[in-house]
């Protein structure tokens, strides 16, 4: 009974205690935050990084698309693909799945007077299947989460494209005399591409076709002269865009032209300013590989159960060396990778804040014991035994150790849930930004608590409030009462 | 009931050796209150912590009820302590933390685990206050030490010294920090005790003036008992201090 008696006074009575519940504390707020922030980070990135792929992609590097098939004689239609796959035993398990387009090219535009060119990935999909798989729809800035995403101009679009035309249209006839302008890369943004007739491909049908660019392509970002982030749309719905690639059979330079329908907005920088979406069909038609794609994209109902199963029966079905099956966490392997060893060693480096912490529980404890080395003589003298003497010391140590953490874990789950707040709050009191916006590309800094981490900072901090508290305990069972009772 | 045979004790300072007690015999009976005097350094205090098992002697051997008690385990030692011999110090040695009730009911948390003193709290409470009211401290029960005088916190170590009905007291100097008046009241107090509880009392004292409350004054001489002398009992009202 005395052990805990004293645990409890010497706690409330001592102010160096209060020195060791606010080390400890504050190591544990600074665990959790940390923690929270990284954790919260990683699960944005995971969720980005998986964004924009499938569960599941199958593609080729060969620039016309996949390689005949050996029964066929020829490639595969994209439906003749997807029919095979779905005919598997890995069909039942399949939610979604799509063809795609991707390759290299170059976006040109005119931006005030200049026309600007951009290397881009373009992708060719079918809208509404490719919102199917997943990680399209929702990060589209005008049909945001919408299950049947288009490519088509909304009026205002329209409106804007025949403004735009119109005025191109005044400019040359007030130009009459004026020195023969250098002949752009583009000639008329909205010309078709020529029809390739040695190919006897025809002429492609006249319509202008959507477009959606990566948010970044389409908008430029600067610092006005109050040193905030500004943003300015370089291509508006409506304008017009060329884009250049290679075509599908003999890397031919293409291009074709399009109007922009919509934004695709990710938050991931590598993506926003490099992603090109344009229709499937008008992609096969300008690189002139009717009827074929380079990938085909997987949703599955059960990813986690069906992942290794589903990758394995599509790996049989297309057993090629220029054909790849990936999982979309092989393709991100090293950065998941990266990102898992960063938080790791961040945990180690923090964990020593907690050992910082133990010290000076170490250091203050053996303070506390000296000054009690009477008190040690006097309890002995009552019948205190050495071991209730060490659980006193220990029990102290532990006791501490579970204040400063719960107090800890209150202080970090606090400013887990308003770090926005207090980041606002301190940016405005420094005036320099903590989190600039322009750079991550986040609307707010991303938390996440993970209830098993708080968990083990807790238990991690006591043990360690506990082990430095364990050689003062000793210390002071070992003390022989006489000496102690004499001690001045 | 207590007696020491043959008591040696050396203390080793560095390379100097301080022989404390060369072979001393005591025998205390039970009841009595005897009184240790001698210079300083002459042993008195050691004796006492010897006598109690605070520490143990390098040779000889001390029995309690015919039980040699100096040779025993820890805990056995640690369980005398808390429920045989009752201790009084020169400077009181309460724990400035607790109250003065928390103080004299010590020896009893040290005595029970948690749920032990739940089962029993009413009852060493009771005693703790009653202990408290008879060395006139009832008053004083939530104080801390450090609010109390000399004499006051002198009194309530007594307390403490008799919660577990200890049959031996072993006071040492308990006078040597209080004026002469209050000295005078906690040695009448001890006698008081002493006649009233049947508690044997062994005060180590310097101050000749107070032995005459005492049943019997042994004095020490170079670690060894070189005067031993048998007092009339003392009228109460008549103790001289």
């Amino acid at each position: 009974m005395y052990k805990l008696l004293l645990c409890v006074r010497y706690l409330q009575t001592r102010y160096l205690a209060f020195i060791c519940i606010v080390s400890v504390m504050l190591g544990v707020a600074t665990l959790i935050v940390v923690n929270a922030v990284m954790s919260g980070f990683s699960t944005k990135l995971k969720d980005r990084l998986h964004g924009v792929l499938s569960d599941i992609v199958m593609d080729t590097d060969r620039m016309e698309g996949f390689p005949p098939s050996p029964e066929a004689g020829r490639p595969e239609t994209p439906d003749e693909m997807i029919a095979r796959i779905m005919a598997s035993p890995a069909g039942e398990r399949i939610e979604a799945i799509t063809p795609t387009i991707e390759v290299f090219a170059i976006l040109q535009f005119p931006f005030r007077g200049q026309v600007i060119t951009k290397p881009v990935r373009l992708i060719g999909v079918d809208p509404t299947g490719r919102a199917a798989v997943g990680g399209f729809s929702e990060y589209l800035v005008r049909q945001h989460g919408s299950p049947n995403p288009t490519f088509d101009l909304t009026p205002d679009a329209l409106r804007r494209h025949d403004w735009n035309k119109r005025q191109r249209e005044q400019d040359a006839a007030f130009d009459v005399g004026a020195p023969p302008a250098p002949k752009p890369p583009v000639v008329d943004p909205n010309a078709l591409p020529p029809p390739d007739l040695e190919l006897g491909k025809g002429t492609p049908e006249v319509k202008m076709h959507g477009v959606i660019p990566g948010y970044t392509l389409a908008h430029f970002r600067y610092r006005d002269e109050h040193g905030e982030v500004q943003e300015e749309a370089a291509l508006k719905p409506g304008d017009a865009v060329t884009i250049t690639t290679v075509g599908g059979g003999d890397l031919k330079p293409v291009w074709g032209n399009f109007l922009v329908a919509d934004y695709l907005k990710t938050e991931m920088s590598e993506y926003d300013q490099s992603f090109v979406y344009v229709p499937i069909d008008q992609l096969q038609k300008i690189r002139g590989m009717d009827k074929r794609c380079t990938a085909v994209q997987l949703k599955l109902k059960d990813y986690d159960r069906d992942k290794e199963f589903v990758t394995n029966e599509i790996r049989r079905l297309y057993p090629y060396p220029d054909v790849q099956i990936a999982t979309w966490e092989e393709r991100q392997g090293p950065l998941l990778s990266a990102i898992d060893v960063e938080r790791g060693i961040l945990n180690l480096l923090l964990f020593m804040i907690v050992g910082v912490a133990g010290f000076s529980i170490l250091a203050i404890f053996t303070m506390i014991v000296s000054e009690k080395y009477r008190d040690i003589g006097i309890l002995k003298s009552l019948g205190a035994s050495s071991g209730g003497v060490m659980s006193i010391f220990l029990g102290y140590g532990l006791l501490l150790g579970t204040v400063g953490c719960g107090l800890g874990t209150a202080l970090g789950l606090w400013i887990t849930r308003n770090i926005n707040w207090i980041e606002n709050g301190l940016t405005t009191l420094t005036g320099t930004a903590l989190f600039p916006r322009d750079i991550y590309y986040f609307k707010e800094i991303p938390t996440n608590v993970d209830p098993m981490n708080v968990v083990l900072v807790n238990v991690g901090a006591v043990a360690i409030a506990a082990v430095f508290s364990l050689l003062p305990a000793y210390r002071a069972a070992r003390l022989h009462p006489v000496r102690a009772l004499r001690f001045e | 009931m207590l007696r020491a045979e043959n008591l040696s004790k050396t203390y080793h300072r560095h390379a100097v050796q301080v022989r404390v007690l060369s072979g001393l015999n005591l025998e205390v009976k039970t009841g009595e209150f005897l009184s240790v005097v001698g210079a300083s350094g002459s042993g008195k205090s050691t004796l006492l912590h010897l006598l109690g098992t605070l520490d143990a002697p390098d040779s000889g051997a001390i029995y309690l009820d015919g039980r040699r008690i100096d040779n025993l385990p820890a805990r056995d030692r640690d369980a005398l302590r808390n429920q045989t011999f009752g201790y009084i110090f020169q400077f009181y040695h309460l724990l400035p933390e607790l109250t003065t009730f928390d103080n004299v009911l010590m020896p009893a948390y040290i005595a029970h685990s948690t749920p032990g003193w739940w089962k029993s709290r009413g009852r060493w409470r009771a005693r703790a206050e009653e202990l408290l009211r008879k060395v006139g401290l009832g008053h004083r029960l939530k104080h801390r030490p450090r609010e109390l005088s000399g004499g006051e916190m002198q009194r309530a170590a007594v307390a403490r010294a008799l919660l577990t009905h200890p049959r031996v007291l072993l006071a040492d100097e308990p006078t040597g920090n209080l004026d002469a008046d209050t000295g005078g009241e906690i040695v009448r107090l001890l006698r008081e005790l002493n006649r009233e509880e049947g508690v044997t009392i062994v005060m180590v004292t310097h101050n000749m003036d107070i032995v005459s409350a005492t049943d019997r004054v042994v004095r020490m001489t170079g670690g060894v008992v070189s005067d031993d002398t048998r007092r009339p009992a003392p009228v109460p009202h008549l103790i001289a201090v």
